[in-house]
């Protein structure tokens, strides 16, 4: 005697081959083999998959800010480059660029740095004659 | 069931293919019968299999008790039938096919097996739909009344009452049959 389990089971034993095919895809195509060439090749695919797919809103809002970022820098720079081509040519950037000397000198004096301090000449040692006199010293 | 307690779920659930492979193994051909009865077509059967299958896998995190693996992969299979009977299709529920192996095995065996299965059968598809699938889950993996009931999403007194109803029914026709 049979039981219904047995019964039941061999009435669909021509389906087993069918579902060892279905059960092998599925397991492959959930599981992709990690062989280094297939790796290689499916990289793109891979790092999709386990990187980008999984995060994708915070990748999209990272990507939104940059793009805000760059829209902002350009914008930015677009109008410091317009304020400086309306604004200036050579002769009057040269001309204030006198000025600001002019002003300065007025301010200091002419080359008082240069004549407030003595001349300093450089004359380079050894370093063990340097350790020398710093002992001595 | 102490089958089930040597199944390979922990390394599944950290991602062991091989595991799966085991796991599946195991249950695709219980799995199969009891999705057949339920669709009555191979080709709609094999999808919810399969569709089955990779559920798991993508949500095994949703299984709290590793011993109750067997009883979760059935109630994912059978929410499967249940969405495909909502969708549109041209399956006709009372077409019963034909017994796929018949050309298998030796005549000698095959009339012999052919008689029980053939009786056995029979009365199982006289059996209403909600108390049949009651009784394959008993019969296919043994399930207790409050994984039936988990699995086909129906109170455990409703299961208890169709289960007692469909062993009575066929009893009754077993009896008529002889």
């Amino acid at each position: 005697m049979k039981t219904p389990r047995e019964i039941l089971f061999e009435r669909h034993r021509a389906a087993v081959p069918k579902l060892n095919k279905l059960r092998r895809e599925t397991v492959d195509a959930e599981f992709p083999r990690r062989s280094s060439s297939v790796a290689l090749l499916n990289w793109p695919a891979l790092l999709w998959r386990e990187l980008i797919w999984p995060c994708r809103r915070v990748w999209m809002g990272l990507a939104a800010v940059w793009i805000l970022i760059v829209a902002a820098n350009f914008s930015l720079r677009d109008n410091s480059q317009t304020a400086i081509t309306e604004s200036s040519s050579p002769e009057e950037i040269v001309t204030a660029w006198k000025q600001q000397q002019q002003l300065l000198t007025e301010l200091i004096g002419p080359n008082e740095t240069k004549a407030g301090l003595p001349a300093k000449r450089f004359s380079p040692q050894p370093s063990g004659r340097r350790q020398v006199e710093v002992s001595v010293t | 069931m102490a089958e089930t307690e040597q199944l390979p779920v922990q390394p599944a659930r950290e991602g062991n293919p091989a595991a799966w492979d085991a796991l599946f193994r195991r249950y695709q051909l219980p799995l199969y019968v009891y999705v057949f009865d339920l669709l009555r077509d191979e080709h709609t059967s094999l999808d919810v299999v399969q569709e089955t299958f990779i559920a798991a896998i993508r949500h095994i995190g949703g299984l709290r008790d590793n011993a109750k693996f067997g009883s979760w992969l059935f109630s994912i299979a059978h929410q499967k039938c249940v969405q495909s009977w909502r969708k549109p299709k041209e399956i006709l529920l009372d077409e019963i096919p034909d017994s796929p192996d018949d050309l298998e095995d030796s005549p000698g065996e095959l009339l012999v097996r052919r008689e029980d299965e053939a009786e056995f059968m029979n009365l199982l598809n006289q059996l209403p739909q909600p108390q049949r699938s009651v009784l394959l889950l008993h019969y296919i993996e043994d399930f207790s009344l409050e994984e039936i009931s988990g699995i086909t999403a129906t109170p455990l007194g409703t299961v208890k009452s169709r289960l007692h109803y469909a062993r009575k029914l066929l009893r009754k026709l077993l009896e008529e049959n002889k």
